[in-house]
């Protein structure tokens, strides 16, 4: 990634705290255009199947030709959402049969992860596997090995390095706004039930695998993987201890899976991560904040604002800032090529992601087999995060302060 | 027991109303349905610069645009209305609504309207613009396509008993309420006015369309958001319309075209149940459902 240059960062020179908006840089809006499509197949058709669907749709670089899923609901809801595809119930089967394919999406339940990347990558396919890459650390080696052992390319599906508001971001905070990094917060909240339904109740129990605690990571292990990621990649640390707890405090329809918890993750040199997810609330979303002694970065996943604090130094290209208002503080939104856009007259459309984060991790994948470009998320980085959200998982389930030592974030 | 859910998503609100035995499973459902709306709003949204209606406005003057089967059938319905309700629905309206100030943004240099400038091929299932400066906007249709998607996905988790609507301008009826005929719903005729018309639905749905839902000033005149797209001129000929039928992107299109035409066409479904607002303030309820409508 090109690092944005000083003056496409505009900093409020106010008293008091400036947020500011970080936007990527919207001029590379082409999706691959000019590549020959590559012939993709999606394995599992759920939620994330779907929407992994209709991301791939935008890319003329590739061609959707297989999808695979046991459940032939899903399967025929997923052909419905792609055009003249093969359907399989069996991925040895897809692998066997389709030979075109080029990639993998592997978005089943995590614990069914291990088979289909070991099958695909032996088939000489590229794999993008959805994080967390595993449901335990066992599994999650074997894939990370398989991976470096294999010359089929992996991404593992860490959205966050591929983002461009986070990738912003983040060349902004290793360059200044995260010196002196006080503590870090993640936040998750969603009110819905992580449910799913089904006409017959067999059916149902498999589709609620997030519910079951036999394989099941929880809030912590399932989505605060993706989080705790972003702060591993900002830091360049990651946690040493993690002690959480969690509780039914809203859906009290016989689950044993928490729907509210809450994380303290210590990272070296005594810098600590709150971390919070819920089920039972909305409000704020999903987020994570770093504070710094110079300023406090939040990063929502379409959007980013920085907090200046009011002694930090001015700097000089304020004169594009686009000023927002913050509760009690007035902030200065930040848009990444903001000149450009600004000569454009459109400056007020670079404001939030064009397109879901999910859009960027596929396009990262894209590039990499189609151009040769490097993966932003490989198997390491996703053994390591994933290796984080099960001992998290594991805190929480037992109420004790689970130690991360380096041996358990190595492959070998 | 009753399970209730709601959401944002098109510019309004989405609610589920979901009777059954356990409410845990019934509020999973509820979500369910209404997740497939918001994926419908992140679809063909006109105002998402990652929508897939973005992708297709911006690409499909240049180059046939690919589409998978849902969206090239709602295409095609998009079509038939037009062709039977003789251009009265058209789904190319957009630019014409910019350059009316019904849509934000600065006024298109031309705003061409025609579905006849649309070529939807299905060997290929593609679409291509014809002409420069088209442009879709399923504002009219997209409501009932994602109620249609959503109610599906109802019946697929086995709900026999639900109402889902959208901006209490359409909705969509599974079933009935224990001990009644079916949801019982007022059509409210003029803005802020106590509903004369009433619909018992059943496993069918309704969508009710009048110019007043959003207006715009323009050089003194009051203009309602619906444009009859053969003048090019926000004009109807009736005061409210409601459209019934087993399909809620039917009844959500067919409403916005007999508000514009002010009475049925020849060529409307047989099984399209419609409700007409006449200038006189009569109620003209014609089509294989009429029984479900009572008057007041």
């Amino acid at each position: 990634m090109t690092g944005p240059s000083r003056r496409e960062f505009l900093l409020d020179a106010g008293g008091a705290l400036a947020a500011i908006s970080l936007f990527p840089d919207l001029s590379g809006a082409s999706p691959l255009a000019g590549a020959d499509p590559i012939e993709v197949g999606v394995i599992g058709i759920g939620r994330q199947g779907r929407a992994i669907l209709t991301e791939l749709q935008k890319f003329d670089a590739a061609k959707v030709s297989a999808l695979c899923d046991v459940d032939p609901s899903r399967l025929e809801s997923g052909a419905r959402r792609a055009s003249g595809v093969e359907g399989f119930a069996d991925h040895r089967a897809m692998l066997e049969k389709a030979k075109g394919l080029k990639a993998v999406f592997v978005a089943t339940p995590t614990h069914l992860h291990r088979a289909i990347v070991e099958d695909s990558l032996a088939a000489g396919r590229a794999v993008y596997c959805e994080a967390p890459i595993a449901s335990t650390l066992e599994d999650a080696r074997a894939i990370a090995k398989g991976a470096r052992g294999s010359k089929s390319i992996f991404q593992a599906g860490l959205q966050a390095r591929s983002n461009p508001i986070y990738r912003l971001a983040w060349s902004f905070f290793r360059s200044a706004a995260g010196r002196d990094l006080a503590s870090m917060r993640g936040h998750h909240h969603r009110k819905t039930t992580w449910r799913v339904t089904a006409s017959e109740p067999a059916r149902e129990a498999a589709l609620n695998w997030r519910l079951d605690p036999e394989v099941s990571l929880g809030l912590e292990g399932e989505q605060g993987t993706q989080q705790f990621d972003v702060f591993h990649w900002f830091t360049g640390r990651y946690p040493v201890s993690v002690r959480g707890a969690g509780a039914v405090r809203l859906h009290n329809d016989g689950r044993k899976v928490p729907d509210t918890v809450l994380l303290d993750l210590a990272f070296p040199e005594g810098a600590r991560l709150s971390y919070e997810a819920s089920l039972a609330n909305s409000f704020e979303g999903t987020h994570e904040v770093f504070h710094g002694s110079q300023a406090t970065i939040k990063l929502a996943w379409t959007a980013g604002w920085m907090f200046k604090e009011a002694d930090s130094p001015t700097q000089g290209w304020e004169v594009y800032a686009n000023r927002q208002r913050f509760g009690n503080e007035e902030g200065i939104t930040l848009i990444a090529d903001a000149t450009k856009l600004a000569a454009q007259g459109k400056l007020q459309e670079g404001v939030g992601l064009p397109q879901p984060p999910l859009y960027y991790a596929i396009e990262s994948f894209l590039k990499s087999l189609a151009q040769g470009e490097a993966v932003v998320c490989g198997a390491e980085e996703g053994y390591r995060a994933t290796a984080v959200g099960i001992l998290a998982h594991r805190a929480v389930a037992t109420g004790e302060t689970v130690e991360i030592p380096e041996s358990v974030l190595k492959v070998d | 027991m009753i399970a209730l859910a709601a959401r944002p998503a098109m510019g309004t609100r989405f609610e589920a109303v979901l009777a059954g035995e356990e409410e845990g499973r019934l509020r999973a459902a509820g979500e369910e349905a209404l997740e497939t709306i918001e994926e419908e709003d992140l679809r063909w949204s006109l105002f998402r610069r990652g929508s897939l209606l973005t992708l297709i406005n911006a690409r499909a003057g240049d180059v046939s645009v690919r589409l998978d089967e849902e969206a090239f059938d709602l295409l095609e319905t998009c079509r038939a209305i037009h062709r039977d309700s003789e251009g009265a629905f058209d789904p190319t309206v957009a630019p014409l609504m910019r350059s009316l100030g019904f849509h934000p943004g600065p006024p298109p240099p031309m705003a061409p309207v025609g579905m006849d400038a649309v070529d939807l091929d299905a060997g290929s299932r593609t679409v291509r613009f014809l002409r420069r400066g088209i442009a879709l906007d399923l504002g009219a249709i997209g409501k009932g396509h994602a109620l249609d998607l959503a109610a599906a996905r109802l019946r697929e988790a086995g709900i026999r008993c639900a109402l889902l609507h959208g901006g209490t301008s359409s909705a969509v009826a599974i079933g009935a309420p224990p001990g009644r005929e079916g949801w019982r719903i007022g059509i409210r005729g003029e803005e802020g006015a106590e509903p004369r018309l009433f619909v018992e639905l059943r496993d069918r749905a309704l969508s009710v369309s009048a110019p007043h839902g959003r207006t715009l000033l323009r050089d003194g005149e009051r203009l309602g958001h619906v444009l009859d797209p053969r003048s090019r001129r926000p004009e109807v000929r009736a005061r409210a319309a409601a459209a019934v039928s087993p399909s809620a992107r039917l009844a959500d299109g067919w409403s916005t075209a007999l508000l514009v035409l002010g009475e049925r066409p020849p060529r409307t479904p047989d099984d399209l149940t419609s409700a007409i607002l006449d200038e006189a303030g009569t109620w003209r309820v014609e089509g294989p459902d009429r029984r479900i409508f009572e008057a007041r």
